[in-house]
């Protein structure tokens, strides 16, 4: 008898526990729009790595551009057209500003330490669209305008709440404090000048790319083996739940292209 | 079989503690208690899990707080700080004038509201890993208000460029206040800095100083670190003058250039200090520079608390009723400086919740009225608030559909016999009609007379009066001027006497805030008066009863001193 009540208990809590866990992943699933490994990420020495490329491409009816209605500060702002860029499709189909990036890699290059982690204000309109930023690297935020803008970059459940600063006319640069977690892409705006907009990914490893005007992204000297290769559109979605496998030989190349629908 | 028991809730306990364990601050423990207090108070807005979706918040803007996220507005701390357990619960306690927020002060014993406090908490993971309590704002240095505060505070107000929002003059009217939203995707309007009683977490100067430094987390109002960082008070002021020279001489020009580069030098200091680079010199340099700042921030706080009044006016009834003057000259036309002279009386204002379409979400606070009267006529003047000047009905792909902003003035056709007979419906009239002046912003000088048995039974007179009108709108705000005659010729207008009260009330229109007919923010009955003329018999009459009270108290005097005698 005492033995079947525990055993009843230890089952009802079992079961408790798999509803729990099994929740949380799928509310994780919900809130993530990238999917970073578990495992914290290792830099280590890599010989002879391989390369992954390729081009995104947009499938569907192409939205005709929208024009942006400036309506504050013409002198600075109005200087020349602005376009929507949540959906920018060039030549051939080719999708800007999608990110390409590889899950579930633990171990790899380090980041660029010269690279610039910018992020410029210049005619009311962030540059660039996309943007992927170390973990720990603080993202510099350029003023090029004569006009006051304020950056507020959105919060996240998991990690953190919002940052909305506000950067005058007389404050050329500014630094952000460094994200402490993998997050993203979160948006930045700003509420000054409503049109401003722009997405930050903040990254563990230097494994990520955002296509150019072209829809092209490589990522270099990856270190063999077996990867999930991923992506993230602001208007097309992600993968998460499909990523396509990879495998890398020893200085071998990869391509992977993508084709990517409006997400329902 | 009883040992188990134990065994399984040490099990459960011990799991729950580790699950809720958050910095210990002032709040207690997490408790059932808490949990209880919360269901039964809190979640009908908030939701069972914190998640801002209980089952009344569609209604609701600002929508109830969504506690799983860790964005909280009113807080003590500095910008992406999370919030103070003590900033929690003046919340709950004070509740967030403006907002559907109340106060549970008189609703919840200080214990159940620190209960309430510990379990909002263990919604956001954020508090849990927090082991050190957020930075909290300082208020050392604080300057006391004073004319010459406030003046330098002005100065500050535009350099740091709070008008972008909250207008010219602080009206929440400011050229980007109608594009702004919250984090959340939902409209959310720049506080008009003239209504201190609406401020979501209050309006003593400190408060406003809180708001100020550390930003309201989630929505447009960002954080601010100076916009004219490393110069004093003076030095950002010559900077500001220099800036705006169109030309400016060699001389001055060399001093603006080396004014900016020492701004420059100090805002590289900063970004050294937020990437912990900076060294001691540097650290030093930094908090010379942040003193400064907080001096700036301290003559703001002093400037927008010289908007407001100290307090909510008082609604106009009783003393503060509204009294139309009497004068023997013409009438003072909009612009007229005897306007200044008047007090204006206080007609509050709430949306429109009675027929559909309703108005949840209140923009307008209220209308202020000001009242002269001659022989023959009467003018007022209505005034009012609105962020936006509306003088069409438009579609816009970022704002959604707005419309025109308009006012609408309600009298009874006839005024009751006495003050206790019954008044028509106060909305627009039922079986007894209502009287109408509606100003629409399109055709500013242009007023209409309405009858109307009805909010949606409202009829164009067939004969218009000979009513005059003049609308203004600036910085962030209505003036309505209207003239008419005391007494018509047209049975439905309504009659004026002086002395005798008249019911009056109001319906105002925010275009932007999508109100169009019954959607619309409004008032019930209040009453005006034409203040009689002071009678002449006032200079004869108390002189008089003073000098016969002389007269008895002499003549006693001598009564009883011949007594006595």
């Amino acid at each position: 008898m005492k033995t079947k009540m525990l055993v009843c208990f230890a089952l009802l809590l079992a079961c408790g526990f798999g509803l729990i866990v099994f929740a949380d992943d799928h509310e994780e699933e919900e809130m993530n729009k990238l999917v970073f490994s578990k495992e914290a990420y290792k830099p280590v020495a890599v010989n002879n790595g391989g390369k992954i490329s390729g081009i995104v491409k947009f499938e569907g009816k192409v939205p005709e551009k929208k024009k942006i209605a400036i309506n504050k500060d013409p002198k600075v702002c109005d200087v020349v057209e602005k376009f929507d860029e949540s959906l920018v499709v060039g030549e051939d189909m080719a999708l800007k500003n999608t990110i390409v990036y590889l899950m579930d890699i633990t171990q790899g290059k380090e980041f660029d330490k010269d690279a610039k982690v910018e992020l410029d204000q210049k005619e009311c309109r962030f540059n660039p669209h996309v943007q992927i930023i170390p973990v720990g690297t603080a993202l510099t935020v350029l003023n090029n305008d004569k006009a006051t803008h304020n950056v507020h970059i959105f919060g996240t459940k998991k990690n953190r709440t919002s940052i909305n600063k506000q950067q005058t006319k007389n404050r050329k640069r500014m630094k952000l404090a460094s994200a402490k977690a993998a997050e993203g892409p979160v948006e930045v705006k700003c509420d000054i000048h409503g049109w401003m907009k722009a997405w930050v990914a903040y990254v563990p490893h230097p494994y990520f790319a955002v296509t150019n005007e072209k829809g092209e992204f490589t990522l270099e000297n990856v270190p063999p083996g077996e990867y999930k290769l991923g992506y993230w559109h602001e208007t097309c979605g992600n993968n998460n739940k499909e990523p396509v496998v990879v495998t890398i030989a020893a200085g071998g190349e990869v391509k992977q292209d993508f084709t990517l629908k409006i997400k329902k | 079989m009883r040992k188990s028991i134990y065994v399984l809730s040490f099990i459960i306990f011990s799991i729950f503690s580790v699950n809720i364990m958050v910095y210990a601050q002032d709040a207690p423990e997490v408790s059932e208690k808490g949990k209880e207090v919360y269901e039964e108070s809190c979640a009908h807005c908030h939701g069972v899990e914190g998640r801002g979706d209980g089952s009344a918040a569609k209604n609701l803007l600002p929508q109830p707080r969504d506690f799983t996220g860790g964005i909280y507005k009113i807080r003590s701390t500095a910008g992406g700080e999370l919030p103070t357990d003590k900033d929690l619960f003046d919340i709950i306690s004070k509740g967030m004038p403006g907002s559907s927020m109340p106060e549970w002060e008189s609703a919840l014993s200080a214990d159940e509201r620190w209960e309430v406090v510990a379990y909002i908490k263990t919604f956001y993971e954020g508090f849990k890993e927090n082991e050190s309590p957020p930075i909290e704002i300082s208020l050392e240095g604080k300057i006391p208000y004073s004319e010459e505060s406030v003046e330098i505070g002005k100065f500050f107000y535009a350099q740091f460029a709070c008008f972008e929002c909250h207008g010219n003059v602080g009206r929440g009217d400011g050229t980007s206040a109608p594009t702004l939203q919250d984090e959340w995707g939902f409209k959310s309007w720049p506080a008009n800095l003239a209504q201190s009683w609406n401020f979501r977490g209050g309006s003593s100067t400190e408060d406003i100083y809180k708001r100020f430094i550390g930003g309201i987390a989630g929505s447009a109002m960002p954080m601010f670190e100076d916009a004219s960082f490393g110069l004093s008070v003076e030095e950002a002021q010559r900077y500001g003058q220099l800036e705006n020279k169109v030309e400016m001489t060699d001389a001055e020009d060399e001093e603006f250039n080396s004014l900016d580069e020492k701004m420059g030098n100090a805002y590289d200091i900063l970004d050294m200090m937020t990437e912990g680079l900076a060294d001691e010199e540097q650290k030093q340099l930094h908090a010379e520079a942040m003193k400064v700042f907080q001096e700036k921030s301290w003559h703001i706080a002093n400037y927008v608390k010289s908007l407001a009044p100290e307090k909510r006016p008082e609604p106009a009834i009783g003393k503060n009723a509204l009294r139309s003057q009497y004068t023997v000259d013409t009438l003072p036309t909009i612009d007229d400086a005897a306007w200044e002279t008047l007090e204006a009386s206080y007609f509050p204002l709430v949306g429109q919740i009675v027929v559909e379409p309703r108005q949840f979400n209140p923009t307008i606070d209220s209308v202020n009225v000001k009242s002269f009267y001659n022989d023959t006529e009467v003018a007022f003047l209505f005034i009012w608030d609105d962020r936006t000047n509306n003088t069409e009905e438009m579609e816009d792909e970022d704002l959604g559909k707005t419309f025109e902003d308009a006012i609408a003035i309600q009298f009874p056709v006839k005024i009751p016999e006495d003050p206790t007979a019954p008044k028509p419906y106060f909305l627009w009239g039922g079986k007894k009609a209502v009287y109408l002046w509606q100003w629409k912003a399109s055709a500013a000088d242009t007023v209409t007379e309405l009858t109307a048995k009805g909010i949606t039974k409202a009829e164009v007179q067939e004969v218009q009066g000979d009513l005059q009108a003049e609308g203004k709108y600036t910085d962030g705000q209505y003036r309505l001027w209207i003239k008419r005659a005391l007494k018509t010729d047209d049975k439905k207008d309504l009659q004026i006497e002086p002395g005798e009260f008249v019911p009056i009330a109001f319906s105002v229109w925010d275009g932007a805030n999508g109100d169009v007919d019954t959607k619309r923010v409004i008032s019930s009955w209040y009453s005006f008066v034409l203040e009689p003329v002071p009678s002449s018999k006032r200079f004869i009459y108390p002189p008089l009863v003073a000098l016969l009270s002389l007269g008895i108290l002499v003549g006693l005097r001598g009564f009883v001193q011949r007594r006595n005698t």
